[in-house]
C-alpha cells in the first residue's frame, strides 16, 4: 500500500532529526508523538523506507560519525564512544568491529598511517593511468 | 575476464562544492583525498553502502595541475555549465523518501519522482555540472 505524501514528509522529518541528533539519547516514543504516529506505525513505516529499524540506524549513523572523528581528531577512544551516543565502551567496540571490521584503535591506527602516507608519498595513491592520461604530472 | 568496475571519473566545476554535495549532503564517504606536490588534488569517493567502486572527483578547469590545453578546458568549461553531462544512475531503496530529505537539504531536482516501467525516478543535479537518474527500482 502506497504511503501517503504527508507521512513521507514526517518519516522524513524524523530522520532529519536523528542524523541531527543521534549523540543524544534518542526517545522514540516522542519521535513517534511528533511524527503523529503511533510507535508502532512510526517502527513499521521507518522499517520499510529505510530497510533497517531506526535502532539499527541509529546505531550505524553512531558508528559512522566515530569512523570519522577516530580518523579525524585526537580524541580518547572512550571519549569518542560518549561523544556519539554510546554508553558503554564495550558495546561501542563491539557494534564498532561489527559494521566497520576493526577495533576501534586499530581502525584509527590504520587511518593514521594512511594519513601518513598521504602526506608524504600522494602519488602513491593515484592509479598510474590516471596520472598519465589526465597529465597531472605537469 | 572484466568483472566489476572500481574507479570512475566524474568531472565538475568545483572540486570543492563537490565535496560538500557528495560526501556532506548525500553521505557518500572519501576514500582519498590528496594533494600532489603541483596542486593536483586526487579525490575519491564511495557510495555509502559500495565501497568498492571509487568515484574519483576531478576538475579539469583548473589552470596547470592538468595537462590539459586552453581547446579542452573550455570544451569542459561549456558542458558542465550546461548541465550537459549525464553521469548515471543513482539507487535509493525510497525514491520518494529521499527526494523528500534531500529537498530539504535543498538539492535541485529537475522535476517531482515519476513512475516509469523500470521504477520510481527523479533527476538530481549535484550542482557542479552534473546530473543522475536516482532511482528505486520496480519490485524492490
Amino acid at each position: 500500500m502506497p504511503i501517503a505524501p504527508d507521512v513521507y514528509k514526517k518519516i522524513v522529518m524524523a530522520k532529519l532529526y536523528m542524523d541531527d541528533n543521534f549523540y543524544e539519547s534518542i526517545d522514540l516514543d516522542r519521535i513517534s508523538r511528533e511524527a503523529c504516529l503511533s510507535r508502532y506505525h512510526f517502527h513499521r513505516l521507518f522499517t520499510r523506507i529505510y530497510r533497517r529499524t531506526p535502532h539499527q540506524y541509529l546505531t550505524r549513523k553512531r558508528v559512522e560519525q566515530a569512523r570519522q572523528w577516530l580518523a579525524g581528531n585526537d580524541l580518547s577512544v572512550s571519549e569518542i564512544c560518549n561523544n556519539v551516543g554510546f554508553e558503554s565502551i564495550g558495546s561501542f567496540s563491539v557494534l564498532f568491529k561489527k559494521e566497520i571490521g576493526f577495533a576501534p584503535q586499530y581502525y584509527r591506527n590504520q587511518a593514521w598511517l594512511k594519513k601518513q602516507q598521504a602526506l608524504q608519498q600522494p602519488r602513491s595513491f593515484i592509479p598510474h593511468c590516471f596520472i598519465e592520461q589526465l597529465r597531472i604530472d605537469g | 575476464m572484466i568483472t566489476k568496475v572500481s574507479h570512475v571519473s566524474l568531472f565538475v566545476t568545483d572540486q570543492q562544492k563537490a565535496y560538500d554535495f557528495y560526501v556532506t549532503t548525500l553521505g557518500f564517504k572519501v576514500n582519498t583525498d590528496v594533494t600532489m606536490e603541483n596542486g593536483f588534488r586526487w579525490l575519491t569517493v564511495t557510495p555509502p553502502e559500495q565501497p568498492d567502486l571509487e568515484i574519483a572527483i576531478i576538475t579539469p578547469l583548473a589552470d596547470g595541475a592538468m595537462g590539459y590545453d586552453d581547446e579542452t578546458r573550455n570544451a569542459f568549461r561549456v558542458l558542465l555549465a550546461k548541465g550537459a553531462l549525464g553521469a548515471g544512475v543513482l539507487y535509493t531503496p525510497d525514491c520518494r523518501a529521499t527526494y523528500e530529505e534531500l529537498i530539504a537539504k535543498g538539492v535541485k531536482f529537475k522535476g517531482e519522482p515519476k513512475e516509469q516501467f523500470y521504477g520510481i525516478e527523479a533527476i538530481i543535479t549535484d550542482g557542479v555540472g552534473n546530473w543522475f537518474s536516482m532511482t528505486q527500482p520496480t519490485g524492490r
